[in-house]
C-alpha cells in the first residue's frame, strides 16, 4: 500500500518536472552543446564540411576582417557595461534611497520608475527612436524650446553619441529593475540600526555610504550579476535602434549583433557563416559564464548577515 | 555634567496622542529608571529625549539648553537599543570607532578611548569578531561599549536586559550599576520589570497611559505608593487591594470582617480602597477575634520564605509572605491579620492615596 502510494508520489512528481526539464534540454542546453561542435567545424552555407580545429576560432579573434570587428563590437560592450553600471544601477541606487527615505510623492514615484519595465522593449526601441527624431523628436524639441537649439543634433545618426544615445533608452527602460531591487534590499535594514547611525551622525551621506551601501550588498551581487550578463548578451535595443549593422558606421555594432549577422548573414555581411559565427556564440557564452561566476563568488563574499 | 528638564513634553502620532504632558528634572549623576506596563509611552519618551522623534509639544532641555531641534547626535547622548542594533558589516573595534570617529576626535583619542571601554567591558578577545559571531550578552556588551566611547552626557538604555537569559540577566545588571558609577554621567534606563527598576534605580519614573504616576525613590515607591496604579505596579507579589466602609474606627470589609484602628486617613471618605502588602499581613488557623475571613488557594514554597494565597470575598487571590515551613491544605478557612502601620489608603474615587 505505502509502495503504491510511493510510485504514485514518484510519478506525480515525473509529470511535473519531466516537461519542463525536457522543454529546456531541447530549447537550451541542445542549442549551446550544437553551437559548441559547429564551432569546430568548416560550413558551406547550411552543411557541414571538415572538422577544423580552433580555425574559427582563429579567424574570429586573430584575422582581418572578423578580428577588427570583434574587437569593435567588444569594446562597445563594455562601454555599455560601464554606462549602465553607472546610468543604470547607480541611478537605481540613488531612486531606491529617495523611495526609501519616503520623501515627496515616494508612493507615486514608486510605480512610476517601475513602469517601463514592463513595456516590451521593441516598444521603448521605437519610442527613444522618435524622442531621438532630428527633426520632430521630442529631445531636439526640447532643447530648441529652452533655447538650447545649438545643441540639437540627429542623436541616433552620429557616430560620437549614437551608442550612448541607445544606453540612455535602455536606461530609463530598465531602472526600475535595479530600483526594485535595491529597495527591497533596504527595506530589509532593522529600523534600529539606523536609529542607532542617527544617534551618531546626521549625515545623509555617511549613512548611505556607510551603512546602507554594505547592508544592501546582496541586492548589489544580484543587479550587478544581471547587468553584466545583460551587457555583453546585449541585442534587442541596438537591434531595433541601430539595425543589426549597428550604424553608423558600427557604432552602436555590439557582439549580440555582430554574431548574428555572421552566423545569419545580413546585407553588408553577405551570405551566413556558421562556423565563425558559432565561435563567437561561444566566445560571448564562455566570457559571460566565467566573469559572472567570478562577480558571483567575490560579491558573495562582500556581503552580511542581517 | 548633565541635567535634565522635561517641561509639559507631549507626542502625537497623527490624530493619537500618547505622551500627555510630560514633567520631570532629573539630577546629574542619577541613574533615573522609566518602568511602566507596555504601552505607557516611556520607550516614545526616551526617543523624544534621543532625538529619534521628533517633540510635538513642550521642551526639552540639557543643562539649561533647549534640545527640540538639535539632531540627535548633537545632543550629546547615547544609546542602547533593545536589540543591541549593532552595525554587522563591521567588528567589534569598527563598530565601537565609528561614531568616535564621526565625532571628529583624534586617531589616539578614539585608540585611547576604545581601549577604555574594551577594559571596562572587557572585550579584548572580541574586538576582531562580527556581531554574529557573539552571544547575546556579548552583543550587549559591545552595545555598551559603542556609547561610552562617545562619552555622552546623557546615556539611554532602551530595555536592555529583555533579550538575555534570566541568568544573565542579574549580571549584566549590576554589571550596568557598576557602569553607571564609574562613568559619572547620567543614565535613563527603561524597562517593564519593575525589579529591575527597583534594584537599579536612583529613583523611578512610573508610567502609566501616556502620563507619569509617580516619581521618586524606590523607597518612596514601595512604601508610600501615591496611587493604585503605582501601589500594584512595584512590589512583588503585589499589594492585595481591599474595599472597605469606615464607621467610626472601624474598617468594615462587607462579608469579610472588620478591624479598628487607631489612626485613620484623614479625609472624610466613607468608602475607601485599603491596600497591604504580602509581608503586612500574617495568616492563623484560628478564626476566634478581629480580622478578615479567606480560604486557602494554594501555597507558594520559595526555600527562605513561603506564599500563601487566599480568596477574600470576589476579589483576585492575595498573597500573604509567611514562614518557610507554613503549609496549608487548600480550602482550609483562616483568618487574614493585618499590621496597622504597613497599610496604605487609596480614595476609592480617585484612586489617589490618602495620608493618614
Amino acid at each position: 500500500m505505502i509502495s503504491s502510494q510511493l510510485t504514485g508520489r514518484r510519478l506525480w512528481i515525473a509529470a511535473l518536472v519531466v516537461p519542463p526539464i525536457a522543454f529546456m534540454c531541447l530549447f537550451l542546453v541542445y542549442p549551446i552543446l550544437s553551437a559548441f561542435a559547429y564551432a569546430f567545424y568548416e560550413w558551406h552555407g547550411l552543411a557541414r564540411g571538415d572538422f577544423v580545429w580552433f580555425d574559427n576560432f582563429h579567424r574570429v579573434l586573430f584575422e582581418f576582417p572578423f578580428s577588427e570587428r570583434t574587437i569593435n563590437a567588444f569594446k562597445h560592450n563594455i562601454f555599455v557595461f560601464f554606462a549602465l553600471m553607472v546610468l543604470q544601477n547607480g541611478l537605481g541606487f540613488i531612486l531606491a534611497y529617495c523611495l526609501w527615505r519616503e520623501l515627496w510623492g515616494a508612493r507615486f514615484h514608486r510605480i512610476a520608475v517601475f513602469l517601463p519595465v514592463v513595456l516590451s522593449t521593441v516598444i521603448v526601441g521605437l519610442l527613444w527612436k522618435l524622442f531621438y527624431h532630428p527633426l520632430f523628436g521630442a529631445v531636439n524639441a526640447t532643447l530648441r524650446a529652452v533655447g538650447l537649439g545649438s545643441l540639437a543634433q540627429p542623436w541616433l545618426g552620429q557616430d560620437s553619441t549614437a551608442l550612448t544615445a541607445i544606453v540612455v533608452a535602455n536606461a530609463w527602460h530598465m531602472v526600475g529593475f535595479p530600483t526594485l531591487v535595491f529597495l527591497a534590499g533596504m527595506q530589509r535594514i532593522p529600523s534600529e540600526i539606523l536609529d542607532a547611525v542617527r544617534m551618531e551622525t546626521e549625515s545623509e551621506w555617511v549613512k548611505m555610504s556607510k551603512i546602507v551601501w554594505p547592508l544592501v550588498a546582496p541586492s548589489a551581487t544580484v543587479v550587478f550579476t544581471l547587468l553584466f550578463v545583460g551587457a555583453f548578451n546585449w541585442f534587442e535595443l541596438p537591434f531595433i535602434m541601430g539595425g543589426v549593422d549597428g550604424s553608423p558606421h558600427g557604432a552602436t555594432d555590439v557582439l549580440g549583433l555582430y554574431f548574428y549577422r555572421t552566423a545569419f548573414g545580413s546585407m553588408s555581411a553577405s551570405a551566413e557563416n556558421f562556423g565563425p559565427g558559432s565561435a563567437l556564440a561561444v566566445l560571448i557564452f564562455l566570457f559571460i559564464a566565467v566573469v559572472s561566476s567570478v562577480i558571483t563568488i567575490r560579491l558573495r563574499k562582500r556581503e552580511i548577515q542581517l | 555634567m548633565a541635567r535634565l528638564s522635561l517641561r509639559g513634553i507631549k507626542k502625537r502620532f497623527k490624530a493619537v496622542e500618547v505622551l500627555h504632558g510630560i514633567d520631570l528634572d532629573v539630577n546629574d549623576r542619577e541613574l533615573i529608571v522609566f518602568v511602566g506596563p507596555s504601552g505607557c509611552g516611556k520607550s516614545t519618551l526616551l526617543r523624544l529625549i534621543a532625538g529619534l522623534d521628533p517633540i510635538t509639544d513642550g521642551e526639552f532641555l540639557l543643562n539649561d539648553k533647549r534640545m527640540n531641534e538639535v539632531a540627535p547626535s548633537r545632543r550629546g547622548i547615547a544609546m542602547v537599543f533593545q536589540s543591541y542594533a549593532l552595525y554587522p558589516h563591521m567588528d567589534v573595534y569598527e563598530n565601537m570607532a565609528f561614531g568616535a570617529r564621526l565625532m571628529g576626535l583624534s586617531k589616539a583619542e578614539v585608540e585611547a578611548r576604545i581601549q577604555e571601554a574594551t577594559r571596562m567591558l572587557r572585550l579584548e578577545p572580541l574586538l576582531e569578531r562580527k556581531p554574529r559571531e557573539l552571544s547575546g550578552g556579548q552583543r550587549q556588551r559591545v552595545a555598551i561599549g559603542r556609547a561610552l566611547v562617545r562619552k555622552p552626557q546623557l546615556l539611554l538604555l532602551d530595555e536592555p536586559l529583555s533579550n538575555l537569559d534570566a541568568a544573565l540577566r542579574s549580571e549584566v545588571r549590576l554589571e550596568i550599576a557598576r557602569l553607571h558609577r564609574e562613568i559619572g554621567g547620567t543614565t535613563i534606563y527603561v524597562t517593564h520589570d519593575q525589579v529591575e527598576a527597583m534594584t537599579l534605580a536612583d529613583r523611578i519614573v512610573v508610567m502609566n497611559g501616556g502620563r507619569i504616576e509617580q516619581f521618586g525613590s524606590p523607597r518612596e515607591l514601595y512604601e508610600t505608593p501615591a496611587n493604585t496604579f503605582v501601589a500594584n505596579f512595584i512590589g512583588s507579589p503585589r499589594m492585595a487591594m481591599l474595599g472597605v466602609e469606615r464607621e467610626g474606627d472601624r474598617l468594615i470589609a462587607p462579608g469579610i470582617g472588620a478591624i479598628s484602628l487607631t489612626r485613620l486617613p484623614s479625609a472624610a471618605d466613607r468608602e475607601l480602597l485599603m491596600g497591604v502588602r504580602p509581608d503586612g499581613m500574617s495568616i492563623s488557623p484560628d478564626l476566634q477575634g478581629e480580622g478578615f475571613a479567606a480560604q486557602v488557594v494554594y501555597t507558594e514554597y520559595l526555600g527562605d520564605s513561603a506564599y500563601v494565597y487566599v480568596k477574600m470575598g470576589e476579589g483576585a487571590p492575595v498573597s500573604i509572605r509567611c514562614t518557610p515551613d507554613t503549609q496549608y491544605a487548600p480550602d482550609t478557612p483562616v483568618k487574614i491579620r493585618v499590621m496597622p502601620d504597613k497599610l496604605h489608603f487609596f480614595s476609592s474615587n480617585t484612586s489617589q492615596r490618602l495620608a493618614v
